[in-house]
């Protein structure tokens, strides 16, 4: 197996494999020893008359009690160092792992996002765990953990990794087509290259941005990227357009501009959207002047006027990361969704509302089926790939143009 | 005794009651009845083994080898829905139970025949019905056996219709065991007081409990995947507020004891076959009648084991963990009373107890391997991979399917009335005994260095295993295949059997070979206890 790589927990669980596989070792030799030595000392040749033997109560006795004892103590040790799997150090550093399928994303307290789990040696782990799918179980085989990533549930896990090296990470939860595919690798760094990791990519990931800050307020929990008004108003292509507000009970015609949201993010109840309800929290309080001030150039830029302004994102990098391509290829094999080798302009035939609809590929259908896929479902694929509404206006813009290369 | 009396026509060639195929599948003759499960059974375990041969073939070699993924993940669904809900669950107590439970306790047919035929209609539809979600619908269902949501409410697969098959033969289990029940506790002849039933049934007593008591929920639950597919009542999707674990623990309050559903009965075959084979009464009756009883109890109350790694809270691992072990005294105190039943016996080694002796072997493997996974914290690391693929093929296969085996060659010159050919037999027995262990025990190891379960892929290193895995996986079948060709051969060709060929002293081997229609031919007398072998007369 692995050499000890988790101070502790690893050593514990090995000691409870050596006890009860040494011990079931042992009781299948004396059992299996015992049967053949009495088929051949015992047989009818060599012994034409039966002993008279229906019984024995104390032998019940003792093959009752003793196992009992054994198997108590295999429990107690069996426990033992499941409590020890389950019992953090206070300085573990924590890191957000997302499953789905069929592939990790691994989130950095800092900001940094990765499809790989980069760790410092002697540093306890910290893995906070869900799923944004169905089913999945993260396991380092290396470290004897293994834990369940549920949608809707938080779980987690822990390793301390004290030699440096890459170490496999696999599915260990049947989640569909592509589970056998579900691998990563932790790498396990000397503290100067790890550092070195940590500046590379925080050189993306760094200073406050207004995403970042649309996110820390889940603000996507009502509000849409995708045109779509539900329970609050679509946040895209607000900039500059004149909207209808309730104030004191009577209607005002505003523009959307710094100014007005700014006031409706700190006090949300004064000038509400003529049609929704007045239930979002003021954040007055809550979110720093610098944060509110990098949230407002956010919604006023990113949409409808900048959306070409795609430099700086490495699309490539970012398909990979978003996990796009473990379900779809671009060499034209089919996985788990279409490929996207000559997607653009393709004429396809969706379900929509479970009718048979005949669309051309464009940049509309292409944002529909990134930020809201359950809408037009290809036919003959299921309708599995979840949403992507956390990505910002730029990169999804970024994903349409680098599918337009595909050809 | 009987024997004086002239020669009955059997249950085979029984024409008062018509003739042709319609005296047969609609015979209320409990051992027509038990037939008709075992050809069934057979005929679903064929499928299975090339379900399971194609699965071996497939992970030879990593990569795409002969089927892309979705087929392989198909193949081991349905390889485990068609070998637990039609071959396991049903095959010693459906088959040898129906046919020898009445002769054994000296009754002329179970309590209920219509509705024991019932069960086999049910048990039939069933079948039916997971055949037509193999070939309709968008493609057989690729969720494994174990129908985990949320992934089985968003596959298109067939779920749906397979899970209304599963749940239809869910009912032809509980009727059996509600059949048997009835029958053990009303129709057993005058002088046969619980302590002197053969102890195959009291096996089929506590399996018949389970049966009633845990199969009612797995039918809730397949029900209730029916209703999130069809009209997403959502029960168990986090995305409407459902709990993707309370349907593991629906799935498992069955499916945990279904375990002991299918490894009971052998057990019982195996407990006959050994007193019988070393002529000595069976060593510790009432321990032994007392533990199948407890395992049916303890088995009920442990089944979260399956869920350590799945979020559930630690104090209920700490439960579950404890009494995991608990269940594992009653099956070690099986196997020490067996091993001691040998012990100053008078042992002759004939096919039946070749089987019985792989069973405690492979069985012993299967439950010595179930404490690791007892265990809350080595279970972390192993669950989910080939180690429980390996632990339950040494338990269900090495188990069950090896006391159906020894059922099956214990039984056949009763059933009709014809010896096979024991020199092949043996032969069989060796083949089959090497290919099972080439078979599974690498995967015991690969499970140890972490090769995940439901992989249609692997990494480089675990190659070295999977080939022997599945070179085992055609010597296991070579051994098969002679031991059917020389059972099917002995049915016409064999050399006519007497009623007691092995010298055994339950009531069936006192009746003819076949035993006729009605059993007895004039009424059961019972002159001794169930393994009380003086002055039995071998008639060959």
């Amino acid at each position: 197996m692995y050499g000890q790589t988790s101070i502790d927990a690893v050593g514990q669980v090995d000691r409870a494999f050596v006890l009860i596989l040494g011990f079931s070792v042992f009781m299948l030799l004396v059992i299996t020893a015992l049967m053949i030595y009495f088929i051949f000392r015992y047989s009818r040749k060599r012994h034409p008359e039966a002993a008279d033997i229906t019984g024995s109560g104390w032998l019940e006795v003792v093959w009752t009690v003793i196992p009992t004892l054994i198997v108590l103590l295999m429990f107690y040790f069996g426990w033992s160092s499941f409590r020890a799997l389950r019992t953090v150090p206070k300085n573990a550093m924590e890191v957000t792992v997302k499953a789905r399928m069929w592939s990790w994303v691994f989130e950095y307290p800092n900001g940094i996002v990765s499809n790989q789990l980069y760790v410092p040696e002697n540093k306890p782990v910290k893995l906070n765990l869900t799923s944004l799918d169905v089913i999945h179980s993260f396991y380092v085989p290396a470290f004897r953990i293994k834990m369940d990533c549920v949608p809707g549930m938080k779980t987690y896990a822990w390793f301390n990794a004290d030699k440096t090296g890459d170490y496999d990470i696999l599915c260990a939860e049947y989640c569909g087509a592509r589970h056998a595919y579900m691998l990563s690798k932790v790498h396990v760094m000397e503290d100067a290259d790890y550092e070195a990791w940590i500046q590379k990519e925080s050189g993306v990931a760094s200073g406050v941005t207004g995403k970042k800050v649309y996110e820390k307020y889940s603000c996507s929990d009502c509000h849409t990227m995708d045109g779509t008004s539900d329970i609050a108003p679509a946040l895209n292509n607000i900039a500059g357009t004149t909207q209808i507000v309730m104030v004191n009970g009577k209607e005002k015609s505003i523009t959307v501009d710094a100014d007005y949201l700014k006031r409706s993010i700190m006090d949300p109840e004064a000038e509400i959207v003529k049609g929704f309800q007045p239930m979002m929290p003021p954040f007055k309080g809550e979110m720093s002047k610098e944060e509110l001030n990098a949230l407002v150039k956010f919604l006023l830029k990113g949409e409808g006027k900048a959306v070409s302004e795609t430099k700086g994102i490495d699309t490539d990098d970012l398909v990979e990361e978003q996990g796009c391509l473990s379900c779809h290829s671009t060499d034209g094999s089919v996985v788990a969704g279409p490929s996207f080798k000559g997607i653009f302009g393709r004429k396809t035939v969706v379900l929509r509302d479970g009718k048979e609809v005949t669309i051309t590929v464009d940049d509309a259908y292409l944002r529909t089926a990134i930020l809201n896929p359950g809408k037009d479902i290809v036919k003959g694929f299921d309708p599995i790939m979840p949403t992507f509404d956390s990505l910002s206006e730029k990169e999804v813009q970024a994903i349409i143009d680098w599918l337009q290369k595909q050809k | 005794m009987a024997s004086t009396a002239s020669q009955p026509v059997s249950f085979l060639q029984d024409k008062s009651r018509g003739s042709g195929i319609f005296s047969w599948i609609f015979s209320t003759d409990h051992k027509r009845i038990g037939l008709l499960y075992f050809w069934t059974i057979l005929t679903m375990f064929g499928i299975g083994v090339v379900l399971g041969l194609l699965m071996r073939l497939e992970l030879i070699a990593p990569g795409e080898t002969i089927v892309g993924a979705e087929t392989y993940n198909v193949f081991f669904t349905l390889h485990g829905v068609i070998m637990i809900f039609t071959v396991v669950i049903p095959s010693i107590p459906a088959a040898f139970g129906n046919i020898f439970l009445p002769i054994m306790i000296g009754a002329e047919d179970v309590a209920f025949p219509r509705l024991n035929l019932l069960s086999w209609w049910l048990y039939i539809i069933g079948i039916a019905v997971i055949v037509v979600s193999m070939i309709t619908g968008q493609g057989p269902p690729d969720t494994g056996w174990t129908f985990y949501v949320p992934f089985s409410e968003f596959t298109t697969s067939n779920v749906t219709v397979a899970a209304i098959g599963v749940f239809i033969m869910g009912f032809s289990s509980i009727l059996t065991g509600l059949n048997f029940l009835t029958t053990i506790h009303r129709l057993r002849m005058p002088g046969m007081s619980w302590t002197k039933l053969p102890l195959f049934v009291w096996s089929l007593y506590a399996t018949a409990w389970i049966q009633v008591l845990a199969t009612p929920i797995l039918g809730i639950t397949v029900a209730l995947i029916v209703l999130e597919r069809v009209i997403g009542v959502g029960l168990f999707d986090p995305a409407k507020g459902g709990d993707p674990l309370m349907y593991q623990h629906l799935f498992w309050i069955y499916s945990h004891p279904a375990v002991y559903i299918m490894v009971l009965p052998a057990m019982g075959v195996v407990t006959e076959i050994i007193p019988t084979f070393a002529r000595k009464h069976i060593f510790g009756y009432k321990a032994i009648a007392v533990s199948s009883l407890m395992i049916a109890f303890a088995g009920s109350l442990v089944w979260a084991h399956h869920m350590f790694t799945s979020g559930m809270s630690d104090t209920a691992v700490m439960i579950f963990s404890f009494l995991t072990f608990i269940v594992a005294i009653p099956s070690a105190i099986k196997v020490f009373n067996w091993v001691a039943t040998l012990y100053k016996g008078s042992i002759q080694v004939e096919a039946p107890l070749l089987f019985a002796l792989a069973f405690i072997f492979e069985f012993s493997i299967g439950g010595l391997t179930g404490l690791v996974l007892g265990s809350a914290g080595t279970d972390i690391h192993v669950h989910d991979t080939y180690f429980v693929v390996g632990h339950f093929h040494y338990t269900i296969f090495g188990g069950t399917m090896m006391g159906m085996f020894g059922a099956m060659h214990y039984w056949w010159p009763k059933m009709f009335g014809r010896m096979y050919n024991r020199g092949r037999a043996f032969l069989a027995w060796a083949i089959i005994f090497v290919g099972f262990n080439a078979l599974y025990f690498p995967m015991l190891i690969m499970g140890l260095e972490g090769m995940p379960r439901r992989y249609y892929d692997y990494l480089p290193q675990y190659q070295n295993a999977q080939v022997i895995s599945t070179v085992g996986s055609w010597v296991l079948v070579v051994g098969l295949i002679i031991m059917f060709y020389n059972l099917f051969s002995a049915m016409k060709k064999g050399k006519p059997a007497g009623r007691n060929p092995w010298g055994a002293a339950t009531l069936e081997w006192t009746v003819p070979s076949p035993p006729p229609t009605l059993n007895f031919v004039g009424q059961p007398v019972l002159e001794r206890g169930p393994y009380d072998y003086k002055g039995v007369v071998v008639d060959e």
